[in-house]
């Protein structure tokens, strides 16, 4: 198993993709910093001001998850899709004849390099955001008092949504259809869903990823309302969130390994 | 098998396997033995099953029925897969942004082994200097190599080959036959699949010959052209009616073909070359016809030309 793993480690880190969902991470979350701390002050009035409730304090430290949200499943799909994408399927089966040992071997992988993405967003968060969140009077002390609150959640929804997207992937082996129906689906369509239930049968539809994702990550997510939903939608508890999102994640990799990834490489 | 070679080969055994995609037949109830220390050709026209026995071999396609074993187990039940077995299957199994030493340091990662097996590998099939290229720059040959380097990075005992000489350039083919020999002469079991015939002939030492996913010959090239009732002798010699007079009484069949041309059937030439020699009979030419690799193997599989489908 461990050297199943240490191959899908190696292979992850010589993918192109890979590091461009890593190039991507900083500067998502440091767009996500510029929001937080220019909503801080309210509009109009001010063009960037400190954080200050706990709420925004928390939104700041966990700026990375919008970076999470995007990126997180792209590279559970590129560990498996690049694989039918480049044909090298058949030589990782044979090099690992046991499916399950490799499918096992990829979800790690993946939770690997998603907690990596994670820790580049709480990088530029302690780059760019505390640094910027004092100059502008804030202080920072108050903001790493969040620590606790937010990194565990950050890190969990992390794993999570990459073990999500791994499982679509293992569904849809198509590289380009799987992360466009994936980003489409979670970032367009799971929106315009909730936007449809709440207005048509007034009903909180928090049960897919990101919802879930949001909910695992407590008050962190931007446009779920920060957990009771003044203006979006009510969150399931943080733990709740987290079962759902696993459940979102184990699904479609078992339905995938039964349906595609146990059939035969001809 | 070469002379003092050290058996550290394993068997392949084929046993009633089957292979139905739907209602095509692509195997059907095939049984052989692969035995160590020689190189077996695995021959048929293209669609006669050949990849899908190897691919079940490596457990990459389960069978209908039967059984492919190596040293009576299933390939993803040996204790350590890539160490008993390395398998070439196709040249595009790769990601062309790797480098060829990051694949090389993956399968060894994959396999258990040391990654400097990756530099040794690549020295083995003459890639050393390409070791940090990109595979998306490889040409065809190349890329065979790099698979043929995968395949030896556990240093295993049973090498299955699927077709590893297309794309390679005349140098190339002559290398991988020497290797074959090479990697035979260790002891080690090499099954080659192949429709390059005449050069199948040159390299291996027995062959199984496959036809629409059946058996149709098995053994040494000698046992299989010696078991072909197509097999004849052609003679030139300005005594062709003497030899007539002599065949005719030695009771083999025998035809005209010109005044000095005579094809006798169904005889080898370890008994003619006695017979025409204790009758002092001239020869200006004997030569056997029908008999090589490539007259059998058309025969067994019904004529079907390479290139053509022998199954649906």
């Amino acid at each position: 198993m461990i050297n199943a793993l240490r191959a899908e480690l190696l292979k992850m880190r010589t993918m192109p993709g890979v590091w461009v969902t890593f190039g991507l991470a900083f500067p998502l979350t440091v767009l996500i910093v510029l929001a937080v701390l220019a909503g801080a002050g309210g509009f109009p009035g001010h063009t960037f001001y400190y954080v200050s409730s706990v709420s925004q304090r928390r939104q700041l430290l966990g700026a990375g998850y919008f970076g999470i949200e995007v990126l997180a499943p792209i590279i559970g799909l590129l560990c498996i899709t690049s694989e039918y994408r480049q044909k090298t399927i058949t030589t990782s089966l044979v090099l690992v004849p046991v499916r399950t040992r490799v499918l096992l071997a990829k979800v790690i992988a993946t939770a690997v390099w998603c907690i990596f993405v994670a820790l580049l967003g709480l990088v530029a968060v302690a780059a760019v955001a505390l640094p910027w969140n004092a100059a502008l009077g804030g202080v920072t002390t108050q903001v790493t008092d969040q620590i606790g609150a937010v990194v565990p959640g950050l890190l969990a929804s992390a794993v999570l949504l990459g073990l999500f997207g791994l499982g679509f992937g293992t569904l849809v082996k198509n590289q380009v259809a799987a992360i466009l129906l994936t980003i489409g689906g979670t970032l367009i369509l799971e929106g315009i869903l909730i936007a449809l239930a709440k207005a048509i049968f007034h009903y909180d539809l928090n049960w897919l990823p990101n919802g879930a994702g949001a909910a695992l990550a407590g008050d962190i997510a931007r446009g779920f309302g920060g957990g009771n939903g003044h203006d979006g939608i009510k969150l399931l508890a943080w733990w709740q969130g987290g079962l759902v999102l696993l459940a979102w994640g184990l699904g479609p990799l078992t339905l995938g390994y039964f349906t595609t990834f146990r059939r035969d490489v001809t | 098998m070469t002379a003092g070679a050290t058996i550290r080969g394993l068997p392949i055994e084929i046993r009633g396997l089957s292979k139905h995609f739907g209602p095509v037949v692509a195997v059907d109830d095939l049984s052989f033995t692969v035995e160590p220390g020689r190189v077996t050709g695995f021959l048929g026209p293209n669609g006669s099953g050949k990849t899908t026995t190897l691919r079940m071999l490596l457990g990459l396609v389960h069978p209908s029925a039967g059984t492919a074993t190596i040293a009576g187990r299933h390939y993803q039940d040996l204790e350590n897969p890539t160490s008993s077995v390395g398998a070439v299957l196709e040249a595009t199994s790769f990601h062309p942004a790797r480098r060829a030493r990051t694949h090389l340091r993956m399968a060894a990662r994959a396999g258990g082994h040391d990654e400097k097996r990756a530099d040794e590998v690549l020295g083995l099939v003459g890639l050393t200097g390409d070791a940090k290229r990109k595979i998306g720059g490889f040409s065809m040959g190349m890329r065979q190599r790099l698979e043929l380097a995968t395949a030896l990075i556990g240093d295993p005992d049973v090498l299955i080959l699927d077709e590893p000489s297309n794309g390679l350039d005349p140098q190339g083919i002559a290398w991988l036959r020497d290797f074959m020999r090479y990697l035979a002469s260790e002891g080690r079991t090499v099954l080659v699949s192949s429709h390059l015939l005449s050069e199948m002939a040159q390299t291996i030492d027995n062959a199984v010959i496959v036809s629409f996913g059946q058996l149709k010959a098995q053994g040494t090239l000698d046992e299989i052209t010696a078991g072909m009732t197509g097999v004849a002798m052609r003679a030139r010699t300005p005594e062709a009616d003497r030899l007539a007079g002599v065949l005719t009484q030695a009771g083999i069949a025998f035809r005209r073909l010109t005044h000095d041309e005579v094809v006798m059937d169904g005889v080898t030439p370890e008994q003619v070359g006695p017979l025409l020699a204790s009758n002092q009979i001239v020869l200006y030419e004997l030569a056997q016809e029908g008999g090589d690799l490539e007259s059998v193997f058309l025969s067994l599989t019904a004529g079907l030309g390479f290139g053509e489908v022998g199954a649906p």
